[in-house]
C-alpha cells in the first residue's frame, strides 16, 4: 500500500506554524521597540509563502508553503493584539522595551509578571493568591 | 497556478479558529485532564490520514489532527486563565476517564 503523505505534511505545516507564530509573536512583541516592523516582516514573509504555494507544480510544497504563509499572515496580525494583551496584564511586560515601559505608565493593569507560568489549581484564586501561585511554581 | 495550498491554508486557519472555541469551552466544561485523548485523537486521525488516498481528505485530516494536538497543549494554560478570572469558571467538570493518573502527570504546554 502506497502512504500519502500530503496529511502529514499539512499536519505539519500546521503544528510547526502554530507553534513558531506562538512562541515568535510574544517574544518579538516582547522586545521589539515598533509593532510595524515585525507587522511588516511577517505580513510580506505570509505573501511571499502564498506565492510560492500558487506557484510550485510541487503539491506537497504548495501545502507547506500554503499553510505555513497563512499562519504567518494571522502572526502579522497578533502583534497589535499581543500588546492589548499586555495593557490589560494577561502577558508580561517588558521594563526594558520603551514602548513597553510607556504601557507601564499608562495603563494600571500592566504587570511583568506572567500569571499563567504555573498549573492549574482547581479553583478560582483572588489576585494575592495568583501572584504566590506563580512564586511558588 | 496551484491553488490546493493556499485553500488548504485558508480553511486551516478556520480549524486553528475552531481551536480557540473547543478549548475555551471544553476546558469549561470538561476540564483540562482530557488533553492526552484529545493528543492522541490528533495522532491517530493524522496516522489514518496516511493511509487515505484522495488529497483533500488526507490533508484536511492532517491539519484537523495537528490542531488537535496543539489544542491540547493549550487546555492547562487555559485552565489557569479561568482560575485568575479571565474566562468564566465552572466548577462541576465532567472528567475524563482515569483522572486521578492524568493529574499526576506534568500537562504539557509550549
Amino acid at each position: 500500500m502506497e502512504l500519502n503523505y500530503v496529511g502529514l505534511v499539512a499536519a505539519a505545516s500546521t503544528f510547526i506554524g502554530v507553534w513558531f507564530g506562538h512562541v515568535a509573536v510574544r517574544k518579538i512583541e516582547s522586545v521589539s521597540p515598533t509593532l510595524w516592523l515585525p507587522t511588516i516582516a511577517f505580513g510580506l514573509a505570509g505573501i511571499l509563502l502564498e506565492l510560492l504555494s500558487l506557484l510550485t507544480p510541487d503539491l506537497l510544497l504548495s501545502t507547506a508553503t500554503g499553510i505555513l504563509g497563512i499562519t504567518l499572515l494571522c502572526d502579522a496580525n497578533e502583534f497589535s493584539r499581543q500588546q492589548h494583551r499586555v495593557q490589560k496584564g494577561h502577558a508580561p511586560a517588558n521594563p526594558n522595551n520603551p514602548r513597553h515601559a510607556r504601557l507601564m505608565r499608562e495603563f494600571p493593569a500592566v504587570t511583568t509578571l506572567d500569571l499563567l507560568k504555573r498549573e492549574p489549581v482547581g479553583k478560582p484564586v483572588t489576585p494575592t493568591e495568583a501572584i504566590k501561585l506563580i512564586a511558588q511554581h | 497556478m496551484n491553488l490546493f495550498g493556499l485553500t488548504l491554508g485558508i480553511i486551516t486557519l478556520l480549524m486553528i479558529g475552531l481551536g480557540f472555541v473547543w478549548v475555551i469551552r471544553g476546558e469549561r466544561y470538561f476540564g483540562h485532564l482530557w488533553w492526552p485523548y484529545v493528543m492522541g485523537f490528533g495522532v491517530l486521525l493524522i496516522l489514518v490520514s496516511l493511509v487515505i488516498s484522495s488529497l483533500w481528505t488526507s490533508a484536511l485530516l492532517g491539519a484537523f489532527g495537528a490542531s488537535l494536538i496543539w489544542g491540547s497543549t493549550e487546555l492547562k494554560e487555559q485552565a489557569v486563565r479561568t482560575e485568575v478570572g479571565w474566562y468564566p469558571f465552572h466548577a462541576r467538570k465532567i472528567l475524563p476517564p482515569f483522572a486521578k493518573f492524568i493529574e499526576k502527570w506534568k500537562a504539557p504546554h509550549l
